[in-house]
């Protein structure tokens, strides 16, 4: 009975463990697109996951960073375990101390500080700086695994092959190399391992157009999460899941030390025969096999990337934010090479500009970060001379851009669109078209709201009649008042997910972005997209280049080609966000889209609406802070 | 034992502070079987040492062969060394372990074959070759270690307490071994040890070291009934090793009895350090003794009996194959030439060097 209880209760706490994984593993097959349902088992998302070519470069880097960073860690820490080792007690203390300094201290503490000191050095930062942070943090791994092996090995057998003639180099390879070989392989699957996994100072010390597998999915992620990712996540998990076997059966365990001799000693005579596996595995077939993914990556990735050089745009985008087509296009008509890289938030993009650790050429930034940036004198004006196209944006969204650029000097609008409710018709009983339906006891547990400072005291702020780049202390504190009284009937503070759960049918009514919610109305065509009479938010993400830009002419270039129209339109069909761009739109053959009040909504819904403005340090902290009272009420 | 093969000229040698040999001064004869005996922290394993190369004295010079070679690599010496923990390669089969250094020596397939069976026929261990070293008996790994270190022949073999991991039997075992393998090979050994018995049983020569100096170098018969000094006579065998005054050449006081001996020229009415083996005490009739007194321990130690006599306020140590029951009255003899004097320690440094126990 007790050992059936045993048995159950371990079963229960494996289950728990690999229940996350096992859902995405299964998620990995599901044919259809919503988490939610079960559409019969499929391998396309696997397909298409190696038909994605930035998810295969980034995979290339990934191995090559994590085999030649576990390699120099390897080396670099095998060289300093016999250091050390042959350290008197005290320093040796010492000496361990501060390789361990990596491993203990926060990522994130590593991350930056690595990032700094390249800065500081002038490192440009990409897959080199990478590289190096890999092999800093691979270290200590590495000497943690072969330190307990030197102990072990006796002085005398190495003292013994000097005093048979070995060289001091000869009898370190022959004699103490072999010793410590357990622990020299495992520091280098542990250190691939952990290259391999990396996130966060990978994050940090990367470079424009340079992925590895964490940040691809990360900025991938982004925008809601594709099954690719699923396949994807899964891929790693069994490659990691293997390595860690592997690094546990390799003979560095005691137990398989001790199950080795025992086989010898049943099989006698000869010992060679049970060295043979892994002499054979990490002697001949691990080099082998990083050769090949060294040199066959190199090769694909040396093909793709053939047009580089000096002759290049970086440009910095949100994710999913263009068509991908859009820059092979532009790559092949002007020959200049496309560095592109994502971000997530505003938030995230700023202090990248403002280290100016990367210079960027173009970035877009929205509204009342522009703003800021303006403020902050990180922007040099455009010449528009050199972007004859821009013509074909409309005067009325230059027009809104007066907000955060007064002079209409420094930014070109790319996508615009409102804030509005989405709701399920099928799950709410009366047409909406205020902001109060969000505080109707009626809904409870049924509403989303943006997980937001700004969009969610926007919402508030409008519901009361005020402004919503409104710094009143006596308007906010109501405005923060209203947002406590509805949270009990919030069912969850959400940013991508809305669009997600609202096709689902989890939710019947959520505040949206109304690109979000064509591409919803797509999916589940009971859903209804309304901007409330009270008013919302419009906002603009515009390009613009940073004072830095290298590539000036280039970026120029790259701009003129976005705003011509069949580009633009693409880009609309794709994104799905409001273009700005009235040739464009005219352009579009569907009257439904081309005319739809959500992507297009006439001139008396905008002139309810406001664009964010950046309201100062000061303000931030004020918002910042009524938001955390909000949250944890 | 015909010429000098090493010379250690006044060799000094100081870890963290701590001087382990003190201007140590030693010849090496060829052929010689040389043991450094002494207890741990003696100075013999650092002397060992530093004839392989493997530490640099701070003072001093080594000579080999009249060429000066005190800074010479191990790699480099015409020495080969067996450790103490053997120091085998685990994992490289025995024919692999014994070929190390000739195959570094870049010998011929066949000469190193030859070598490999010739070695394992010398320490009784033939067809061991594919054999790994984990798997054999300490005695066992510890011919393998002599037969790796002999193969490149030597002209001196360094052994630094061979057997000290065995067990008694196989220890003697491998002591004749020893004596066998030197006699057949003609080179010298030098050899490292804290085990007296062992010492007496192979060396030619023993040199008994206490804290970083050598106390007496003899044979092991001038070693074991000539001591020099107090450490000597009390590390080599059982003695009694009692306070004395010379009153005269040949008759010493002895815990107030008068006893006549041989030595001469210690003066008159010195104090000096008396040594008498207890197998050289002859238990007899109360009247007959020099001095009286009464059992108070008896063991049975096999060859022999083991007593110990309380008489004038001294516990002799007796060593004699008759029983004399504890409690009965005995007297003690002692002939002449069984009574050994020693000057007391004058230095300070000899007085730190008897031995605590």
């Amino acid at each position: 009975m007790k050992r059936k209880l045993e048995k159950i209760y371990m079963a229960f706490i494996v289950f728990l463990l690999y229940a996350p994984i096992l859902t995405l593993v299964v998620l990995s097959f599901n044919s259809s697109r919503t988490r939610a349902k079960w559409g019969g088992f499929t391998l396309d998302w696997y397909r298409s996951l190696f038909a994605n070519k930035d998810i295969m470069n980034a995979l290339y880097t990934t191995l090559v960073i994590a085999l030649l960073s576990a390699a120099a860690a390897t080396l670099i820490g095998t060289a300093a375990s016999i250091g050390i080792s042959s350290m008197k007690t005290r320093a040796r203390t010492v000496f361990m101390g501060v390789t361990n300094i990596p491993m203990l201290n926060g990522e994130i503490v590593m991350g930056i500080s690595l990032m700094l000191l390249f800065i500081i050095g002038r490192v440009e930062l990409g897959f080199g700086t990478i590289l190096l942070a890999h092999i800093t943090f691979n270290l200590p791994y590495v000497i943690l695994s072969v330190m307990p092996k030197m102990k072990q090995t006796s002085r005398a057998t190495y003292e013994a092959a000097l005093d048979l003639g070995a060289s001091p180099l000869y009898a370190f390879w022959k004699v103490t190399f072999p010793d410590i070989m357990p622990g020299v392989v495992s520091g280098f699957l542990l250190s691939f391992t952990m290259s391999l996994d990396d996130f966060v100072i990978t994050y940090f010390t990367k470079g424009p157009g340079i992925d590895t597998l964490p940040t691809k999915i990360y900025s991938e992620v982004r925008k809601g999460i594709k099954p690719e990712m699923y396949s994807l996540s899964t891929i790693l998990f069994v490659t990691v899941l293997l390595l860690l076997l592997l690094v546990n059966f390799s003979p560095s365990s005691e137990n398989a030390e001790a199950a080795a001799k025992e086989k010898k000693r049943l099989a006698g005579r000869n010992p060679r025969k049970f060295h043979r596996v892994p002499k054979v595995f990490f002697g001949r077939v691990l080099p082998v096999i990083m050769a090949i993914v060294i040199i066959g990556g190199g090769i694909y990735y040396g093909s793709t990337n053939l047009a580089s050089g000096s002759n290049q745009v970086i440009v910095y985008n949100w994710g999913e934010y263009i068509d991908p087509e859009v820059l092979e296009m532009f790559e092949e008509e002007t020959g200049i090479h496309v560095i592109y890289e994502e971000f997530e938030t505003n938030e995230i993009m700023y202090p990248k500009i403002q280290s100016g650790a990367i210079a960027y050429d173009l970035v877009c930034p929205s509204d009342y970060m522009i703003q800021k940036m303006l403020q902050n004198d990180l922007l040099q004006p455009l010449d528009f001379d050199n972007i004859p196209n821009a013509k074909n944006i409309g005067d009325v969204y230059f027009e809104k851009s007066r907000q955060f650029d007064p002079d209409n000097l420094y930014s070109i609008p790319y996508c615009w669109g409102t804030v509005g409710i989405l709701y399920n018709k099928t799950m709410v009983d009366e047409p909406i078209d205020s902001w109060k339906v969000l505080w109707d006891t009626k809904y409870k547990d049924s509403i989303l709201m943006q997980d937001s400072v700004r969009d969610a005291f926007g919402v508030a702020l409008k519901t009361l009649g005020y402004s919503l780049n409104s710094t009143s202390i006596h308007e906010l504190t109501q405005a923060r008042d209203l947002l406590i009284q509805q949270k009990p009937l919030v069912q969850a503070y959400v940013i991508d997910q809305v669009r997600d759960k609202m096709i689902g049918n989890e939710a019947a009514i959520g505040v949206i972005y109304s690109g979000e919610a064509i591409y919803t109305q797509s999916e589940n065509p009971d859903l209804v997209y309304v901007v409330p009479k009270e008013g919302s938010n419009m906002w603009i993400d515009s390009w613009v280049m940073p004072k830095n830009a290298p590539n000036k002419e280039n970026a120029e270039k790259f701009l003129d080609f976005l705003c011509r129209p069949e580009i633009a339109l693409m880009n609309f069909e794709y994104i799905t966000y409001s273009t700005p761009n009235e040739a464009a739109r005219e352009m579009i053959e569907d009257p439904e889209i081309r005319d739809s009040e959500i992507a297009f909504p006439d001139d008396s819904i905008l002139s309810r609406c406001e664009t964010f403005t950046y309201l100062g340090e000061d303000a931030d902290e004020v918002y910042n802070q009524l938001w955390r009272e909000v949250k944890s009420s | 034992m015909s010429n000098k093969l090493i010379n250690l000229e006044n060799i000094t040698k100081i870890f963290d502070g701590v001087t382990v040999l003190d201007n140590l001064n030693l010849y090496i004869r060829e052929n010689e079987f040389l043991t450094l005996l002494g207890p741990s922290g003696c100075g013999k394993t650092t002397t060992l040492r530093i004839l392989g190369g493997f530490e640099n004295p701070d003072e001093g010079r080594v000579f080999f062969d009249g060429k000066d070679i005190t800074k010479l690599p191990p790699n480099k010496r015409q020495l080969n060394t067996v450790f103490q923990k053997y120091a085998l390669f685990t994992h490289m089969t025995i024919a692999e372990n014994i070929a190390f250094g000739l195959k570094i020596k870049g010998k011929s397939k066949a000469y190193i074959d030859d070598k490999i069976k010739y070695a394992l026929k010398l320490v009784n261990l033939e067809g061991y070759e594919n054999r790994s070293p984990a798997l054999l008996s300490g005695g066992q790994q510890q011919r393998i270690a002599i037969a790796r270190a002999i193969v490149n022949e030597p002209k001196v073999l360094l052994l630094d307490e061979p057997l000290g991991a065995l067990d008694l039997k196989l220890r003697q075992d491998m002591q004749y071994e020893l004596i066998r393998l030197k006699n057949e090979l003609g080179i010298t050994f030098v050899y490292v040890t804290h085990d007296q018995e062992e010492a007496l049983t192979m060396s030619d020569t023993i040199v008994v070291m206490n804290q970083g100096y050598i106390q007496q170098i003899g044979t092991p018969e001038d070693i074991y009934n000539e001591p020099q000094n107090a450490f000597v006579a009390d590390f080599i065998g059982d003695s009694n090793i009692i306070d004395g005054l010379m009153l005269q050449d040949r008759l010493v006081e002895i815990l107030g009895a008068k006893f006549p001996c041989v030595d001469e020229g210690f003066g008159v009415r010195r104090p000096v350090d008396v040594v008498i083996r207890p197998e050289d005490i002859d238990l007899v009739k109360p009247e007959e003794g020099t001095i009286t007194g009464r059992v108070t321990h008896l063991i049975f130690k096999g060859v022999h009996y083991e007593m110990e006599v309380a008489a004038n306020g001294y516990t002799w140590l007796v060593h004699s194959t008759d029983m004399v029951p504890v409690g009965e009255e005995v007297g003690i003899h002692v002939d002449p030439f069984d009574i050994q004097i020693m000057n007391k320690p004058e230095s300070e440094d000899e007085e730190a060097s008897v031995i605590e126990e």
